[in-house]
């Protein structure tokens, strides 16, 4: 009997080794009081930027408020304890806000933020200390009248301000026939010191999310657009060619661009299998895709991907508990490692848009923990975030400086949701890099961050927005399992690969460009 | 932005203003009636692109109750001249007559399409409802302007009573609820060769589609087999077998296809989701005849009507055979045993193959669309131009058919004898609409 017990046990083992780690998640406001509301209008978006305008190290949170008013908190958690947030006044509080992301548009060393409204849309200079003032004329910004809903942003090459991508929805005011309606992207670019007057990036088709991205590694970030095909006619998903002091140019099919139609609502990407090029996750009605290339090593890369999102394990597509079994519909997704073992998770916001009683109304919140050999399993309710509150916007910050990451969820007329991750009770090594050079681009966007350790290469893109409505902004977190150290090195937007670094783990760490590394903490 | 056409549809019911064009006023009821009409029909047309559990057959089904509605509403304010469907199609009474005169009949037909289309397209979404209060609220504005308030009261309530009597007759044909899309939770796959595969990577979709919608009561065909088919090639792996010929013909046809292939097999394509549906192609076509040629009221219910009840028993009697047959579809088929890296240009539907959808109920639509308006009928297609796809002109209903089941073939969506075998089938189930009387 012992005997057989303990082949039992061998047996098993494998198998057990190779079950992620799920973390526990404690749901903790920390005191934040806030709720995206609104009707029609405020169907999509509701978003959250997660960035340290107070500069003491912690992500603070800025929400959408939709009808009502957007709002700040100041993080004041201690270090590695509970959460805690303070009502800021930081003269963003304005209504109509349907998503933000946090940049350094200025590269003055203070976050700025782009905040996306119903109406017009506001660039936000940041003063320091969580204070904020308009920025729209002083930078050339023109906010458009539109329903915005989708934000990217990126520094293209010899330019001292960012280009800025604006996704815009349908047009409100077509209250009986709003289909085919989908308004104007808009694509800012900078002329000197400023920005010139938008460009259309027409054809448009209510975009839900856009993202700035070097798909093919070629050192000149395409920008990838997901669209809502519930509005636009004759649309699809679009990828648009950006070449310095070229016009924007669609990718073509007789360039390899295929067509896909779905009702996209947020972009992530991340490079999932170490290949060097990101996977994408689109998300949809129940029809979310992972995207993997087709064919990486071809020359050159043709912009083709294979949907890997059922075979991986991926998919989504239902409630996974709760009992509603009808389709879900996803919102922001975004790729973190929360257990820290060196592989990227996915979160998934998941909620009705309202009242589509063919779609799910109990419909958690998705939580897909990476396996060893790539796939994932949901892990939502086991580490306690199946919340079935209508949720739209999310981001995933380290808010207490503990290394574990934590999770902010937007509701649509409901409160948000804020969960502190305590670990999963195994002593998990992580690091954290900012790197930083000289203006512009101060905080390298569309470079990469490489790691290595545990004898494989991670590798993030420093990105300005995807998701739905919500943005993050800081150091860039990656799980190193039991390595107590890792190598570091970044690749510069402009080409240049930076040295490889051996730094401590449990750190956040700065990496100047022309400098060595320094530890925050 | 709005299409063109639907653009036009709207001024004529005087829903939108042209700057430096008056708003065309109709001239008399019955045009503003017909304009009534048009515009909830694309308003309906919309609400099948947007709402979820409509796939064909089910968009069919509600075509036709709101055809069968439009026509009984004029059929009972004029009596000698039309004549009820009611004791014509299957298990249909009479519906409600006017209890009183001076019915006005643009009031009516907003009555009751208002209520029907609420009651067909409940479950869309909050912009579908949003856009339904706001067409319920503008053309009740439009009849009521210079008519005397009771008696729009009046209509407006024999409208709905009207719509309700057609609610609850189809309340008992078997496709009132549909759940979770039409796909059944759990289903087992055929043991015989050649038996239907999952081709989707959604989960929905491991099981086919509507699998019961054989069981609905037909409208004007007596039962969901009285189109039967004669059985596809036999399934076979052998080079030689035509079965193995036909698909490499599809694979073949797919390899080689035409930039006029490939847009004939986009143009027909009609996704649910993406699209008005096959059916609501044909309702497309239909309404833009109305409006080149001026079609009065009475001739646009009718064809509703008809055109309705003929796609609605199509797909019920296409998937009796579908399930009857349960045939593997081209994609399994090519890839497991010609080239597996076989892609068809459009995505397969998730449910058998033989007989193609598009072709039976094209060919169903052609039939009945020939008795009324005539052989060599020709006529532009403008469906797809807010989509991006060009208009294209037909000769007759009959060119139009056998081109969007052909298209099917481009597509790599299905095998010849499906395509060949569904269009005479089509054929079958409009000689059952043809009969139906309506003028009198």
């Amino acid at each position: 009997m012992i005997r057989t017990a303990l082949a039992l046990t061998v047996l098993a083992s494998p198998a057990l080794a190779d079950a992620p780690e799920v973390p526990r998640f404690l749901a903790e406001t920390g005191g934040i009081a806030h709720s995206f509301t609104g009707e029609w209008e405020y169907m999509v978006g509701g978003g959250v930027a997660a960035f340290d305008c107070s500069d003491d190290g912690l992500p603070d949170l800025y929400f959408a408020g939709g009808a009502g008013a957007a709002s700040l908190w100041r993080n004041t958690s201690a270090k590695g304890g509970a959460l805690s947030f303070e009502r800021g006044t930081s003269g963003a509080e304005v209504d109509a806000v349907t998503g933000a992301w946090p940049l350094d548009f200025d590269s003055d060393g203070k976050m700025d933020l782009a905040v996306l409204r119903q109406g017009e849309n506001l660039l936000m200079r940041g003063l320091g200390d969580c204070r904020f003032e308009r920025a729209n004329e002083a930078w050339g910004f023109d906010g458009g009248t539109a329903w915005s809903t989708a934000f990217a942003a990126t520094w293209e090459a010899g330019q001292p301000l960012p280009t800025l991508a604006v996704g815009n929805y349908i047009d409100p005011l077509e209250e009986a026939f709003p289909w085919g309606a989908c308004t104007e992207n808009w694509l800012h670019r900078p002329e000197g010191d400023r920005l010139a007057p938008p460009v259309a990036l027409t054809p448009s088709f209510c975009a839900l999310s856009m993202l700035f991205t070097d798909w093919n590694r070629s050192g000149v970030p395409a920008l990838r657009i997901s669209n809502d095909r519930e509005y636009y006619k004759g649309g699809q998903e679009q990828l648009w060619h950006l070449q310095p002091g070229e016009p924007p140019r669609l990718y073509t099919e007789a360039e390899g661009w295929q067509r896909l139609r779905i009702w996209g609502m947020g972009i992530a990407g991340a490079d999932l299998d170490l290949d060097g090029y990101p996977e994408y996750f689109l998300t949809s009605m129940a029809d979310n895709k992972l995207q993997a290339l087709k064919a990486p090593k071809a020359a050159p890369i043709l912009p083709q991907y294979a949907d890997v999102a059922f075979a991986k394990g991926a998919h989504a597509q239902r409630p996974y508990t709760g009992g509603d079994v009808r389709p879900s519909t996803a919102w922001h997704p975004q790729f973190a490692d929360v257990n820290n073992d060196g592989r990227l998770d996915l979160f998934i916001a998941k909620g009705n848009v309202s009242e589509m009683p063919d779609f799910a109304q109990s419909d958690p919140n998705n939580l897909l923990l990476q396996n060893a050999d790539g796939t994932f399993t949901e892990s939502g309710e086991r580490a306690g975030v199946a919340s079935m509150l209508t949720a739209r916007g999310a981001a995933l910050p380290d808010l207490n400086g503990d290394g574990w990451l934590d999770l902010v969820v937007v509701n649509r007329n409901a409160g948000v949701e804020v969960w502190r991750n305590q670990g999963t009770g195994q002593p998990r090594h992580w690091i954290a890099i900012d790197p930083q050079q000289p203006a512009p681009n101060l905080h390298a966007v569309n470079g990469w961050v490489e790691v290595r350790a545990n004898g494989v290469t991670q590798r993030h893109e420093i990105t300005v927005g995807g998701g739905h409505g919500s943005g993050q902004a800081g150091p860039l977190h990656f799980g190193l399992m039991d390595a107590p150290e890792a190598e570091v090195r970044i690749l510069w937007p402009d080409g240049t690969e930076g040295a490889w670094q051996t730094l401590a783990a449990d750190r956040v760490w700065t990496l100047p460009r022309d400098g060595k590394a320094s530890a925050a903490n | 932005m709005l299409s063109r056409r639907l653009f036009t549809g709207l001024v004529l019911a005087g829903l939108v203003p042209v700057p430096g064009i008056a708003a065309t006023e109709a001239t008399d009821r019955d045009a503003l009636t017909r304009d009534v009409l048009l515009t909830w029909n694309r308003l309906v047309l919309e609400l099948v692109r947007h709402t979820a559990t409509y796939s064909p057959p089910v968009a069919a089904r509600a075509f036709a109750c709101t055809g069968i509605t439009a026509w009984e509403v004029l059929a009972g304010l004029d009596p000698d001249h039309r004549k009820s469907l009611a004791g014509q199609v299957n298990a249909l009474t009479a519906p409600p007559a006017p209890t009183a005169p001076g019915i006005d009949p643009a009031a009516a037909m907003h009555g009751a399409m208002a209520f029907s289309v609420r009651h067909y397209f409940g479950n869309t979404g909050p912009t579908g409802q949003r856009a339904m209060r706001a067409m319920d609220s503008r053309l009740a504005e439009r009849v009521a302007e210079g008519m005397a308030e009771d008696v729009v009261t009046r209509s407006l309530e024999h409208g709905r009573d009207v719509a309700l009597h057609i609610i609850e007759w189809a309340r008992s044909d078997g496709g009132e609820v549909v759940e979770n899309m039409g796909f059944p939770r759990t289903w087992a796959l055929g043991t015989q060769p050649g038996h239907w595969e999952p081709t989707s990577k959604i989960v929905q979709q491991q099981a086919p589609l509507l699998p019961d919608w054989p069981k609905n009561r037909p409208m004007a065909m007596p039962s969901a087999d009285a189109c039967g088919l004669s059985a596809p090639p036999e399934y076979s792996e052998a080079p030689a077998s035509e079965f193995h010929v036909q698909a490499v013909e599809v694979y073949e046809t797919v390899r080689n296809l035409t930039a006029e292939q490939k847009l004939i097999a986009r143009f027909w394509s009609d996704d649910p989701m993406l699209s008005p549906t096959p059916p609501g192609h044909w309702i497309a076509i239909l309404l833009e005849i109305t409006q080149r040629d001026d079609l009065p009221a009475d001739r646009l219910a009718d064809a509703l009507a008809r055109l309705g009840i003929a796609v609605s028993d199509a797909f019920i009697a296409c998937w009796q055979a579908k399930y009857q047959f349960d045939l593997v579809r081209p994609v399994t088929y090519i890839r497991r045993h010609i080239d597996p890296s076989f892609e068809p240009l459009l995505i397969t539907p998730p449910f058998p193959e033989y007989p193609s959808g598009h072709s039976t109920q094209s060919g169903a639509a052609a039939s009945v669309l020939t008795a009324i308006f005539g052989d060599n009928f020709a006529f532009d297609d403008v469906t797809h131009v807010d989509d991006g796809l060009p208009m294209r002109t037909f000769p007759s209903f009959h060119a139009a058919a056998e081109e969007a089941a052909i298209s099917r073939l481009y597509g790599g969506i299905h095998f010849r004898a499906a395509i060949e075998n569904g269009l005479s089938q089509g054929e079958c189930v409009g000689e059952f609409v043809n009969r139906l009387v309506t003028f009198q």
